[in-house]
């Protein structure tokens, strides 16, 4: 075994992290540690790369007992990480990304020109083409992550961890990352390759454990598993059987007509984009985040100002109203960062709850006080989110008690159409749950709702329609019953999916 | 209970703060060779001694309770507004000069007088903020800078086109206000005016604005999360210009209440010498902007300088031991907004990592 | 005008820039590793005072400039720990130290020296100046350029030297990463905190230096709150600079030429309000016509501008 952990536990005050959960990885092997988001899987792989301490568990490489108190530890024991958000510098030049804490050079100057040589040498060896002196500011995110692996490589990395590696890819992208990573393992690199998407490890991965809630559910051999298993390991009971109404769709309710949002002088955030929301319907838009699904959101919130077209809202003109105008009008939102837009976390569950109603709870001026905390009440009642009282402050709350609050008020304007952006993101499975359950129930009370979700199988369960964007642009619009997978996927990487049919 | 018990916590740490800033002051007695016991005792006496110190004291607090609500104001908006100092300056002068030279019954006069103060003093803190929503001129900076252009401006004012000319003293200062404008003495022969009685009725109506309408509730939140705000329909920029001309008000206000009550006439350096401004902005600092607690912290610091006064007047220690205090309790009140950033900081990585 | 625009007043330029150019420098250090320094006012009002102090009780201006370096250093150290150890808004902390710089300097002043206001002392000397002796000699660049103090001359130098330290050493290269993105380089093993500690020591160092020259290079005396907005404009100084040491040497230098026009000024008979007022409006127009994007990131962090 090249690496071992043993029984390793990671406790936050009450709360049980990882629980003596077991791990190894053989060398030239590719091990896929999945389960569910808050099932350990980060946690684990941080007390690996040094940034966290285990409170009880053993780590041994190559047999030998190690241990790791910072991130400089586990690099000099040939253990390399890519974190999911990736760990760059954007001004500064991919070879300045690359040799980073190893620069070339001698007597304490740096010098960029053998560094450039250096990492144009490394990509000929592993064969991931790079451009050395290109700013990573201006690089794809597809060649990030491609000079995230050259710098743990470059690091003298056995044992890489792939943390999420394909949340912001393309599919192509995903696709020759992967085929990047079967051909290092081949030549003798480990790679543990954390993840929640299935089908992905089903075709890389020699093996898989399965975190959830912190204890391992099991280790197995791809050939010897599928995904329903893996997905009932992961989840620990079957969901619900799922069952929607078909959506009788009525009147218009958003008309976004023919949208399009420049900054400076590049080309536009959101180009040309036009689509309806009708009563009673729920539409998804689905696409790999950053493809303009934020500007599309600010667009029709109020939060910026577009360039050009129409955004009309049951029938009415808001193109120019500001937030609270078009508030009014009818629309709420759920936000795609609570934590950045959704909430305040100094302020209390009261405040933060009452956001959206201080101008219609008021009298001369004043809140109704009395009013708005029995609104709050009900809010916390029927969604069942767990906080000690209206007072304690929002950053108390766990994110999916948070995104549950958020959700209620949201709702709780009872407007014709609703904005519900990567409204389970990050939550556990409990409040999902609710949360879909909810929107649905909207739906079902003729509300119309976009739904922006960078989780495929979200979109798919919930739409009845489905569009998809890239680059600012809306490349396709498929009929639930119609979409699968490959041709999103298709679509989501700015492909035709008519070209090929 | 819990709010209670949430108040008694706000409580200990200004507290700690103010014990720990008494030490350093010992500290600083003992260098000096002074006695600390009979030091502390004559700061106590002199600004608290009988009831002529007690009011001293409640004079000095007047104008650093005004300044202090009005930096509380933009702080609360995430707003650092540090040009109290120029509001409140331009604010006086523009006072006096009305006060001099407008005519018409006292009636009309008196509350004229204190718009202009006020609205002047809101005007160069709305530009300000004009010049950060518009150029992106970074606030902190510009304030400032533009407490040295007010303090120069007023200064030549006062000593070439509005110097007061019939006395014999040369110095750069308006003439004196007429005596049916000034605000009345409290209490006859001591100094305390009915500019403190404005100062407290500001300190419950700030309060309660602050906690219970629509806009305070938009200015807190304005501050907690600018971005949240933005979301829930709160209008950033006429908000910020709101709350910054309130600000600049309230400094206005303090430089017409001294001005009115106490300098019956706008005196080149008589408001900056005392440190009013800044006073005022250590004590919303020394009470994270709470209105009350920043009126009460204004009459603290006031009564350190009034005391180092006393100090000063019975021992061999110098009145600057106050400054010393003063200091040395600001930074321990940064230390307390550090605890609670240690406290945030733990929080969030226990609730990061997991996720 | 030939009276106004003459060498001298070239020269002057090159002394008053001094103490901004020493504080802006340390400035702009700070604020490549993402740390916005508004105790600059304070740390060189500091630096003044302990020069003076040193140079009374040393009577040796070497050592005075040393102490004043090393009392100012040890200040800094205190401003770094309670904002990156204690991790309280650098800012508050920043301004709460120029109060405490004022209090301090004006109590010790009273304590050490029994005066209020300034302390002059007609025995103490203050630092020599200069004269190059091949560059004296040039027409009109010899009069501006020779004749200065030491601190003088070692400002130019220390700017040449950041410049080379920041974009052509490995130290500086880890430097600019923890700042530009500290989470990224704490991954990558480099002791992000130990290098902003550095910086902010550094800045102290240069704030006593800038003190030194203020109170023993230009004049030879101590006065309450002499740094009179100095800092603030050292901080300006460094935006528009862009933190680039050469980039911070131009813009000083602009606001060292108001200082000494300001001063021409006195001469003719103008007001002494608008010519001391000069500086300050120079660097807020200043401030409209340039400006820096990570200076930008900073009013945004303190705004809460998205």
């Amino acid at each position: 075994m090249l690496l071992e952990m043993e029984k390793m536990t990671k406790k936050y005050g009450a709360l049980t992290a990882n629980h003596e959960v077991d791990f190894n990885l053989r060398k030239g092997e590719i091990h896929a540690l999945v389960g569910e988001n808050g099932a350990g899987k980060t946690t684990l792989m941080r007390i690996l790369y040094g940034m966290e301490q285990p409170t009880s568990g053993v780590i041994k490489v190559d047999g030998k007992e190690r241990q790791f108190g910072t991130p400089a530890d586990a690099i000099q024991s040939g253990i390399g990480m890519v974190h999911q958000h990736f760990m760059l510098f954007p001004s500064f030049s991919i070879a300045e990304n690359i040799v980073i804490g190893r620069e070339p050079g001698t007597a304490g100057r740096f010098d960029r020109k053998e560094a450039a040589q250096v990492v144009r040498e490394l990509s000929q060896q592993y064969g991931m083409p790079v451009d050395p002196l290109m700013k990573i500011g201006d690089c794809s995110l597809g060649v990030q992550q491609r000079v995230e692996i050259l710098k743990v490589l470059y690091q003298g990395a056995d044992i890489i961890v792939l943390d999420e590696p394909t949340g912001v890819l393309t599919p192509l992208e995903v696709k020759e990352l992967l085929a990047a990573i079967k051909g290092l393992a081949a030549k003798g690199k480990s790679f543990i390759l954390i993840t929640h998407k299935l089908h992905e490890i089903m075709d890389v991965a020699d093996r898989i454990t399965v975190l959830r809630d912190g204890k391992v559910t099991g280790v197995l051999n791809t050939a010897d598993t599928n995904a329903e298993e893996l997905s009932r390991l992961m989840v620990g009971r079957e969901l619900a059987e799922f069952k929607k109404q078909p959506s009788v769709p009525g009147d218009i309710v958003l008309d976004v007509d023919q949208v399009t949002l420049q900054a400076g002088k590049g080309k536009p955030l959101l180009d040309q984009i036009s689509l309806q929301v009708r009563a009673g319907e729920i539409v998804g838009v689905a696409g790999i985040s950053g493809n303009g699904q934020s500007e599309l959101i600010q667009a029709i919130t109020g939060l910026a100002r577009i360039d050009k077209g129409k955004v009309r809202l049951a029938g009415q003109d808001v193109t120019e109203s500001s937030v609270r105008e078009i508030r009014n009008r009818g629309l709420a939102h759920i936000p795609e960062d609570r934590y950045m837009w959704g909430a305040a976390g100094e302020a209390s569950v009261f405040e933060n709850g009452l956001m959206g109603y201080q101008r219609k709870h008021q009298r001369f001026g004043f809140i109704q006080g009395k009013r708005s905390r029995k609104m709050v009440a009900d809010f916390i009642r029927t969604f069942g989110v767990k906080t000690s009282s209206q007072e304690t402050k929002a950053r108390y709350l766990s994110g999916g008690n948070l995104q549950k609050l958020i959700v209620a008020r949201e709702l709780g304007h009872g407007t014709p159409f609703v904005i519900a952006a990567e409204p389970t993101r990050g939550v556990d499975i409990g409040a999902m749950e609710t949360i879909h359950g909810e929107l649905l129930r909207r739906r079902e009370e003729r509300g119309g709702i976009l739904l922006i979700s960078s989780e495929l199988s979200e979109i798919l369960k919930l739409s009845d329609r489905i569009v998809v964007m890239y680059d600012g642009r809306i490349t396709g619009e498929l009929r639930t019953e119609e979409a699968t997978e490959e041709k999103i996927s298709l679509l989501m990487a700015g492909g035709d999916i008519h070209a090929q049919s | 209970m819990h709010n209670l018990k949430q108040n008694a916590k706000q409580l200990i740490h200004p507290l700690v703060a103010i014990v720990l800033g008494l030490l350093a002051g010992a500290a600083a007695i003992l260098v000096v060779g002074g006695s600390v016991t009979e030091t502390f005792a004559e700061m106590w006496k002199g600004a608290f001694g009988n009831f002529y110190f007690f009011t001293n004291t409640l004079a000095r607090s007047t104008p650093i309770i005004l300044v202090g609500l009005g930096v509380a104001v933009a702080f609360r908006a995430g707003f650092l507004n540090m040009g109290s100092e120029g509001q409140m300056l331009l604010g006086a002068l523009a006072a006096s000069l009305t006060a001099i030279y407008m005519p018409g019954p006292v009636w009309i006069k008196i509350p004229v007088i204190f718009a202009v103060g006020m609205i002047v003093g809101g005007l160069y803190s709305a530009f300000a903020s004009w010049l950060d929503t518009r150029f992106r001129m970074n606030l902190i900076i510009t304030t400032l800078l533009l407490n040295y252009i007010a303090q120069y401006l007023t200064g030549y004012l006062v000593s070439y086109p509005f110097k007061d000319t019939t006395g014999s003293a040369a110095l750069a200062q308006t003439q004196m206000v007429d005596k049916s404008l000034w605000l009345d003495k409290l209490f006859k022969g001591m100094s305390v005016h009915t500019g403190f009685i404005i100062a407290i009725a500001a300190t419950l109506i700030l309060y309660v604005f602050m906690k219970y309408t629509v806009s305070g509730y938009e200015i807190r939140s304005l501050g907690s999360n600018p971005r949240f705000a933005a979301y829930g329909g709160v209008k950033r920029g006429r908000l910020m210009l709101f709350s910054m001309l309130l600000s600049g008000a309230f400094a206005g206000l303090a430089g017409t209440v001294e001005v009115l009550g106490t300098q019956y006439r706008f005196l080149d350096g008589a408001l900056s010498a005392p440190n009013y401004a800044f006073t005022g902005i250590m004590a919303a600092m020394l009470a994270s902007s709470n209105p009350i607690g920043t009126a009460l912290a204004a009459v603290l610091l006031a009564a350190l300088q009034t005391g180092g006064m006393g100090v000063e007047r019975n021992t061999d220690v110098p009145l600057e031991i106050s400054s010393v205090i003063q200091a040395v309790l600001i930074l321990f009140v940064t230390a307390r907004i550090s605890y609670s950033f240690i406290k945030r900081r733990k929080g969030g990585a226990a609730s990061g990592s997991v996720s | 005008m030939d009276q106004f625009l003459d060498i001298s007043l070239f020269n002057s330029t090159i002394r008053m820039v001094t103490p901004i150019l020493l504080a802006a420098l340390g400035g702009a250090l700070c604020a490549r590793v993402g740390f916005f320094n508004v105790a600059l006012e304070g740390m060189i009002l500091t630096g003044a005072f302990t020069a003076i102090v040193g140079n009374h009780f040393f009577g040796n201006v070497w050592l005075a400039v040393l102490f004043a370096a090393g009392c100012v250093t040890l200040f800094s150290w205190l401003l770094a720990f309670i904002s990156l150890h204690l991790k309280a808004n650098e800012i508050i902390v920043g301004i709460s130290f120029n109060f405490l710089a004022a209090g301090l300097t004006t109590f010790t002043l009273r304590a050490l020296f029994d005066v209020k206001g300034a302390y002059y002392d007609k025995n103490m000397t203050g630092l020599p100046t200069w004269n190059i002796p091949e560059v004296q000699d040039i027409p009109v660049l010899g009069g501006i350029i020779s004749g200065h103090s030491p601190l003088v001359y070692l400002a130019f130098l220390l700017a040449a030297v950041m410049q080379y330290y920041l974009f052509k050493t490995k130290s500086g290269f880890r430097l600019l990463a923890s700042g530009e993105n500290p989470v990224a380089a704490q991954s990558l093993g480099i002791k992000v905190r130990r290098i902003q500690y550095g910086a902010i020591l550094a800045s102290g160092l240069l704030c006593g230096l800038a003190g030194a020259q203020l109170s023993l290079g230009q004049v030879t005396m101590f006065s309450e709150g002499m740094t009179g907005g100095r800092g603030f404009i050292a901080l300006v100084a460094t935006m528009l600079g862009q933190n680039n040491p050469l980039g911070v040497v131009a813009s000083s230098l602009l606001f060292g030429f108001m200082d000494a026009i300001s001063i021409r000024l006195q001469g003719f008979s103008l007001p002494t309000h608008f010519t001391l007022m000069l500086p300050f409006v120079v660097t807020l127009i200043a401030m409209f016509f340039f400006k820096d994007k990570s200076y930008l990131q900073h009013s945004n962090k303190i705004n809460g501008r998205s």
